[in-house]
């Protein structure tokens, strides 16, 4: 049952994605004073480009269809990890965080292949910009997710979340307010948000992620953008799970599954229009300021990991 | 047992005396063949040998006739067995490489120094991790340093090439000459310098002692490793050599000074002094990083790979240095888990660094060039070298289902278990290596992305790269062994990692396999699964697609010029990390004052490392002067010759004197 539930938690996070970019998408339509698309706008988008061939240069080679399904592949087998409802996931306790950011890091390497396998000039542009910001990305976000291990005693992501739940809510510690500063912060920029990256941008001078999957089209396409939702749900589902899990069913009663539900959908719209604030509101950041974006964050994780210490005296 | 022996025997046999001999002394064909497939079979009985000690735990050992007092044997312990087999495991695939490599490179009299190098080469690296005496060790290491560097000047004798070699032959002697005082330091505690007397003496040893002889032998292995600062041989003579050889260099001669260090600081000195971890640490930590940013900033493949070299061997020695804190701190469990990811990293570093300096044989096989802004749209053309290359690019970078991805794992959950030691430094330090090593393991990835998307992928860069044919059946054989072997490993690592933490019990008393390595074993292959699984479902429903050019702005096509280059796409992060490179940049202008209408400009920018500038350069003025005052010593003249003897003689009858 808890196995049968996991699936079910690795389906909402995959199926849920484009529904999450409607909502931030819709909110921000709000802040823009604008009445903004239908929140199921991008399910219509993927089937549309499902139903279409894909295009591939003819100086391509076979890493450019693989990229793209690399890449979803990667995502749904990081998508086991996160637990949603229950304390539990697929690969919550047999896998730990670090396998789960090195399977991040599969998706990535081979997107960036395959931009560069396009022949043209952004791909290349994409890719090197992206490297730049994954390579300084990796730090914290492990040095992070390693200080909450520490104070829960576990590498298991499971274990992390278990961890938070016996604790009463207003025993935070410091590690976890610092921690969960980092992870935010590289969560934006993973997940390719302002200010670190423009979602929305086609302009050669700026964009990042846009210029790597300039190329695709079709299926392929489809399967980019879903995964690259997929990727934005699973790091705010981490947030959740590893920083306020309080809610999450306990037992299997439909009770405390409906609750679990309520609580995780309420969560997940706070994260989505904090998310909505902090894209309406600020300017993306210049290339060559974001390894300070990170930097900060990367000493956030480091004094997270400073204060396991003093939190264990 | 008997079998064992002569089994060892045969293989020291074939590839010390016979192999040479036929090459050198043979004539005709079919002798020549016959003696590289005798390579290849003493290959094969050498990796039966260290298979047989390693699984099964079997010791052999080998009495050869002895030097005056110095004894001469060989033993096959455990260690020395998964060092063996490391070395027989890469020899083998790389010699089924060359066969290929030497009959299109060289005319009959090259080839033969080659075969008969390359076997004494193997064996001289056998040699050093079986040796089970001081004598046997060195003459090996020696034989190793003196071989190698025959081999690199095989492929030519240009004055460049014979200073990179002289350089590399005088750090070699100078981390000799440190091994070789560790040894001599044990002189007055150990009679002999046979291991087991060099084991039970290090009880006794006093501690200052200890710190000299752990520090000497950290100087003279990290001269061979290529930790920084004593790098600087690397990046010049692995790019120079033939690209068997560099493999070998590489993926095997760096690790017998890993076998070293293990040898010393864990096998005689059980650890060391406490401060031993600190100092492997932070050399881990400098070379990882300092060996990733100088790779990315390459463009030539080979020197990129040397450099590489440098980092993954750094990332060895965090994985040893967490190893040697966690002893000092009386946690055996965990110094046998990091050690464990040391010595698997060691053996995958191997496998997949041959890997990828045999794909740069076979691209400067087929191009000609190894300059990456040459390359470009290599996969179609060689696609069974292009998915080895993506193999070996997979796994050094570490990724999930490779070899590389396993031993890193197994490091960072080492430095996890840091923060349970009760000494606050350790607590602190070791969990914060967690960032470090991602960091390098980030800027890893950055590097081989644009490794492989620029030399394989894309459009080719120039007409050679257009015209690449697909490397010669042996030298695909060889890469494919390699990169099997870098795939099996990293989805079924338990093989070789129960054995391993056998012989980790062995070097860290107390201590009991860790959980961690079939925790691993576990969950690796529901990955892979899930990862297959979803990509054969994706593949089964694919549609149809269509050829199709891309946007070019609307300009009639595209070129591969407008394609990003291997420093186009390194611009950013050598941007960011500019106050390591500190390149010296030079722009002229002609004609000069008018700085809009120039006729032409030329634009220079180059990159010494600081450690030349700052470190050797000094260093070796310093010889230098202190070499041109001690010259003035020899005035030449007759009589104050004299006065020197007579000067020696009195001040000798004086110490005698006084010491009596």
């Amino acid at each position: 049952m808890t196995m049968a539930l996991g699936a079910v938690q690795v389906l909402i996070l995959i199926l849920g994605a484009p529904l999450a970019r409607g909502i931030i998408a819709r909110i921000k339509a709000w802040f823009q004073r604008r009445q903004g698309a239908s929140i199921w706008r991008p399910y219509a988008e993927l089937g549309k480009l499902f139903q279409k061939e894909d295009l591939v240069p003819p100086t391509s080679s076979l890493i450019f269809i693989l990229a793209p399904r690399v890449m979803f592949a990667a995502a749904l087998a990081v998508a086991a990890f996160v637990p949603v409802l229950q304390p539990f996931a697929l690969f919550g306790s047999v896998g730990d965080f670090v396998l789960m950011v090195y399977l991040l890091a599969l998706g990535r390497f081979f997107l960036a292949l395959g931009a560069l396998d396009g022949g043209g000039a952004f791909g290349g542009m994409g890719a090197s910009r992206d490297a730049l910001i994954s390579t300084l990305a990796e730090a914290p976000l492990l040095l992070a997710l390693a200080a909450v291990s520490i104070s829960a005693r576990s590498a298991s992501i499971t274990g992390i979340v278990g961890g938070t739940l016996r604790q009463n809510f207003f025993e935070i510690s410091a590690v976890h307010i610092l921690a969960f500063a980092a992870l935010g912060m590289v969560a934006l920029a993973e997940s390719g948000r302002m200010p670190v990256d423009n979602p929305t941008t086609h302009l050669e001078l700026t964009m990042i992620h846009e210029a790597m999957t300039l190329e695709y089209s079709g299926p392929s396409l489809a399967l980019l953008e879903w995964a690259g939702a997929v990727k934005l749900n699973i790091m705010l589902a981490l947030l959740i799970s590893l920083f306020g899990p309080w809610g999450m069913a306990g037992s299997l009663s439909p009770a405390a599954l409906g609750i679990a539900l309520g609580a995780y959908l309420l969560k997940m719209l706070v994260l989505m229009s904090v998310l909505a604030v902090i894209e309406s509101s600020m300017a993306k950041l210049r290339m060559y300021r974001v390894p300070d974006f990170l930097g900060v964050a990367a000493a956030l994780s480091v004094l997270a990991v400073f204060f396991t210490m003093i939190a264990k005296r | 047992m008997m079998v064992l022996d002569v089994t060892f025997w045969s293989f020291l046999a074939l590839l010390g005396v016979i192999v040479p001999l036929l090459q050198l002394g043979g004539r005709g064909r079919f002798v020549r063949a016959l003696s590289i497939f005798l390579l290849l079979v003493g290959i094969l009985a050498g990796l039966a040998v260290a298979g047989v000690c390693f699984w099964k735990n079997v010791p052999v050992t080998l009495r050869l006739p002895s030097v005056a007092a110095f004894p001469l044997s060989l033993a096959v312990d455990r260690l020395s067995a998964f060092f063996l087999f490391l070395i027989c495991s890469v020899s083998l695939p790389v010699c089924i490489f060359s066969t290929s490599y030497v009959t299109h490179h060289y005319a009959a009299e090259k080839a033969r120094w080659m075969w008969a190098l390359l076997s004494l080469f193997i064996l001289s690296m056998a040699v050093v991790v079986t040796a089970s005496t001081g004598l046997a060790f060195l003459v090996g290491w020696e034989l190793m340093t003196i071989v190698s560097a025959g081999l690199i000047l095989i492929e030519g004798d240009s004055e460049e090439r014979i200073h990179d070699v002289y350089i590399y032959l005088l750090m070699m002697h100078a981390g000799a000459a440190a091994v070789v005082a560790a040894f001599f330091l044990y002189w007055p505690y150990a009679h002999g310098l046979e291991f087991d007397a060099l084991r039970s003496a290090s009880m006794s040893l006093p501690a200052g002692l200890r710190g000299a002889i752990f520090l000497l032998a950290f100087v003279g292995f990290s001269t061979k490793a290529g930790i920084i600062p004593f790098h600087l041989w690397l990046p010049r003579a692995h790019p120079i050599a033939p690209s068997p050889v560099s493999a070998l260099m590489s993926g095997v001669m760096l690790k017998t000074a890993i076998y070293g260090l293990v040898r010393f600081g864990f096998d005689f000195l059980h650890g060391g002094p406490r401060w031993s971890g600190y100092l492997v640490l932070a050399a881990g930590a400098v070379s990882g990083l300092l060996g990733v940013l100088y790779a990315i900033a390459e463009h030539d493949l080979k020197r990129l790979l040397a450099y590489h070299s440098v980092e993954n061997i750094g990332i060895i020695y965090l994985g040893l240095g967490s190893s040697l804190l966690f002893l000092a701190n009386g946690a055996p469990m965990w110094a046998n888990l990091a050690l464990i990811a040391a010595l698997l990293h060691t053996l995958n570093h191997a496998l997949f660094k041959s890997l990828l300096f045999l794909g740069a044989g076979a691209i400067a096989h087929s191009t000609h060039t190894l300059d990456l802004e040459k390359l470009g749209g290599l996969l179609g053309r060689m696609p069974i070298t292009g998915a080895a290359f993506l193999v070996g690019c997979c796994s050094i970078v570490g990724l999930p289902m490779f070899n590389g991805f396993i031993s890193e794992w197994l490091t960072f959950r080492s430095f996890l278990y840091g923060s349970n030691l009760t000494n606050t430094e350790a607590q602190v330090v070791l969990p914060l290596m967690i960032g470090i090593l991602a960091l390098i393991g980030g800027l890893a990835a950055a590097c081989f992305i644009k490794v492989y998307g620029v030399a394989f992928l894309g459009r080719p860069r120039s007409t050679e790269a257009e015209h690449a044919a697909e490397a010669p059946l042996n030298m695909r054989l060889g890469m494919v062994v390699l990169a099997l072997a870098c795939i099996l490993l990293g989805l079924f690592p338990l093989t070789v990692l129960s054995p391993l933490a056998s012989l980790a019990q062995l070097l860290v008393p107390g201590s009991t396999a860790p959980e961690e390595i079939y925790f691993i074993s576990r969950v690796i292959p529901w990955v892979a699964l899930t990862l297959l699984g979803a990509l054969v479902v994706m593949q089964a429903v694919r549609r149809r697609q269509r050829v199709a050019a891309i946007w070019a702005c609307g300009l009639p096509g595209l070129t591969s010029r407008m394609q990003y280059t291997s420093t186009a796409f390194s611009k950013p992060i050598r941007s960011v990390f500019v106050s390591v490179y500190k390149p010296d940049r030079t722009v002229n202008r002609l004609p000069t004052g008018q700085s809009y209408f120039a006729n032409s400009i030329s634009y220079r920018s180059q990159r010494t490392t600081s450690f030349e500038k700052f470190l050797y350069r000094p260093f070796v003025d310093a010889i230098v002067a202190a070499a041109r005052q001690v010259g003035r010593l020899q005035t030449g003249n007759i009589q104050v010759y004299l006065l020197y003897i007579f000067l020696t003689l009195v001040s000798l009858l004086v110490c005698l004197r006084f010491l009596r």
